[in-house]
């Protein structure tokens, strides 16, 4: 599904990403781990199309596709979502009515049909109750005064909602209490199918213990230096990044 | 009858982002009188037309005794013209009153509601014309006053100064819509007379092409225990300008004054200019007075979030500009008049390149 060569990526003059390769298919959960400063935020913006994001060399290909000739807003309606690590609150706008405009503008975007607003309404409060998302947060500014394990949840439901084909999970964990991380966790794995792929980027194991990926993959210095199952978690825990870095150098 | 009062020019610091002279040119306002017209009138209101004669007691007590500054001194020596409107004590009017000024040159109005009343003011103006227009409006002890102002675009010269006055315990609660002019000027000029007495002004400004606008507001707090709050946006795209002036005043001895404000802008124009300058005067001490202006473009972590989220750039945009004026316009508190506003606003931003 997802297939990244040789990705070279620079932001503002500074190369982050130095001969990135990746590659992860459907029905498959993958995770990138990494230090602080490794390029992990770097490869999941680039992904989503932010602006600033330079690609200098190499490709990322998705279901054939080359992703970098999209917009952002043509990647979402293929089946591309990015769980934000930090999710941008907009006054004046509320969650429900962003729900709407995005569910409906990635339906637009597919050329299928929009959803009526009642129907929309009606999976957003079921898929909400499961999360915990109260009908009063729906109501409220997106984001805004939201904790930052309500940001969190709400970003699961969005995955939940659009049913993404590629989900990438830029730093879900952080900030989470062990609850809201159970919660979390509980959502991604119910949206696990054969049909999607995944691609869980964290600092820590610790999410690992809930959302259990195929293969994991560590990153450094802009480039995958070790791979493996899910037992790597455990050895990176135990030596730390440090280690794993030199073994692999 | 021959007036003497020269227009202010930009030397003058009111006037200073608003050449009044130069858009006027030679011809200046003329000595036209404009019209204004009141509907529905519910019964129990009283409506004078002050070119008629023998004025009632109540019009010769407030006409003309608030004007406060060199504009609207023009207005009140050349304008033949206008309506003073009544509501008695204790009256409370449920719909609004619409008033609608139109035609050219100079024309007032006087408002007076009496102990108690209360009442939903809707003005409307005729864009084709060059207009001074002057409104004073008295405000008794515990009558609450709504008003809404739509000011559409206009290719002339529109002024318009309202001076309030409010006594012990009044309520009034503007809100000024305004889609600019060759030169378009809104003065507030707010006396809160009375203890418990408040202001709250907003208002938003939707610019394009070389439309200009003007909101300058000068809030005194005569005494204490006074409330004044006021949020102000503005989005200007093309050559637009767009001006905020406003200044709070709380005189000696107004202890527990309590005053907000703040303006922003979005500039969406290369050559899109704003001038948001809030300014406070404070002679009392014990108060709380905030403001705060800031300028900028839409944020780009926001719409990069909404377009990640598969809407379009130009309907992230857009979305991002509705929420930006979303606060001033939920602000409008009657239904119907907030919907007007919201369509006003729709309309000109679809002439905003965004």
């Amino acid at each position: 599904m997802l297939d990244i060569k040789n990705l070279h990526v620079t932001v503002a003059g500074k190369e982050i990403l130095r001969g990135l390769n990746l590659r992860v298919d459907a029905g498959q959960v993958h995770a990138i781990m990494g230090p602080n400063g490794s390029g992990k935020s770097t490869l999941s913006y680039v992904l989503a199309g932010r602006a600033g994001y330079e690609i200098t060399e190499g490709s990322m290909t998705y279901n054939g596709e080359n992703l970098a000739a999209l917009p952002p807003e043509q990647r979402a309606a293929k089946g591309v979502f990015l769980a934000m690590q930090y999710p941008v609150e907009i006054p004046g706008v509320t969650t429900m009515m962003f729900l709407k405009s995005a569910l409906n503008a990635q339906r637009r975007g597919r050329g299928e049909s929009e959803m009526d607003a009642i129907g929309i309404l009606k999976t957003v409060r079921k898929k909400a109750a499961a999360l915990n998302i109260s009908e009063d947060m729906l109501k409220r500014a997106l984001n805004v005064g939201f904790s930052g394990g309500e940001k969190k949840r709400l970003e699961i439901l969005q995955m939940s909602l659009f049913e993404p084909k590629l989900a990438i999970l830029d730093e879900t964990d952080s900030g989470l209490d062990i609850d809201a991380l159970r919660l979390v966790a509980e959502g991604v794995n119910s949206l696990r199918a054969p049909e999607r792929a995944m691609l869980v980027i964290t600092h820590y194991q610790r999410l690992l213990d809930y959302i259990v990926p195929d293969r994991i993959h560590v990153l450094a210095n802009g480039r995958i230096v070790a791979e493996g199952g899910k037992e790597l978690a455990l050895e990176l825990e135990a030596k730390g990044y440090e280690q794993i870095v030199k073994d692999a150098a | 009858m021959t007036v003497a009062l020269a227009l202010p020019t930009r030397r003058v610091e009111e006037w200073k982002y608003s050449d009044l002279a130069r858009a006027l040119g030679d011809v200046g306002f003329g000595d036209d009188s404009a019209e204004v017209l009141a509907g529905p009138v519910p019964a129990g209101v009283e409506v004078f037309a002050l070119d008629e004669p023998n004025r009632p007691d109540w019009v010769k007590a407030h006409y003309g005794k608030l004007s406060a500054n060199v504009v609207s001194a023009i207005s009140l020596a050349k304008a033949r013209g206008g309506i003073a409107l009544r509501i008695p004590k204790g009256k409370i009017i449920e719909d609004p009153v619409t008033l609608d000024f139109a035609g050219k040159g100079h024309v007032r109005a006087l408002l007076v509601l009496e102990e108690g009343a209360a009442l939903t003011l809707f003005e409307r103006c005729d864009a084709a014309e060059t207009r001074n227009a002057g409104l004073e409006i008295v405000v008794a002890p515990n009558a609450r006053l709504d008003h809404v102002r739509i000011s559409p675009v206009s290719g002339v010269v529109q002024v318009e100064e309202v001076s309030i006055t409010l006594a012990r315990d009044a309520f009034y609660h503007g809100h000024f819509a305004n889609f600019g002019a060759r030169l378009s000027r809104i003065e507030l000029a707010i006396t809160l007379d009375g203890e418990g007495a408040e202001a709250h002004l907003s208002g938003v400004s939707v610019l394009s092409g070389d439309a200009h606008a003007d909101v300058t507001t000068h809030v005194t707090h005569a005494v204490g225990r006074t409330l004044s709050t006021q949020l102000f946006k503005k989005v200007v795209g093309g050559n637009g300008q767009a001006v905020y002036q406003g200044k709070v005043t709380v005189a000696h001895g107004a202890d527990g004054a309590d005053s907000r404000q703040t303006a922003k802008a979005l500039l969406l124009g290369m050559r899109a200019e704003a001038d948001l300058k809030p300014e406070l005067e404070i002679f009392a001490d014990d108060v709380k007075c905030a403001h705060g202006a800031a300028v900028g473009d839409l944020d780009s972590d926001s719409l990069f979030y909404l377009r990640a989220r598969g809407i379009p750039e130009k309907e992230a945009r857009h979305l991002l500009i509705h929420a930006f004026l979303e606060d001033a316009l939920t602000d409008v508190t009657n239904a119907d008049l907030r919907e007007q506003v919201r369509g006003a606003v729709s309309t000109a931003l679809d002439q905003v390149a965004t």
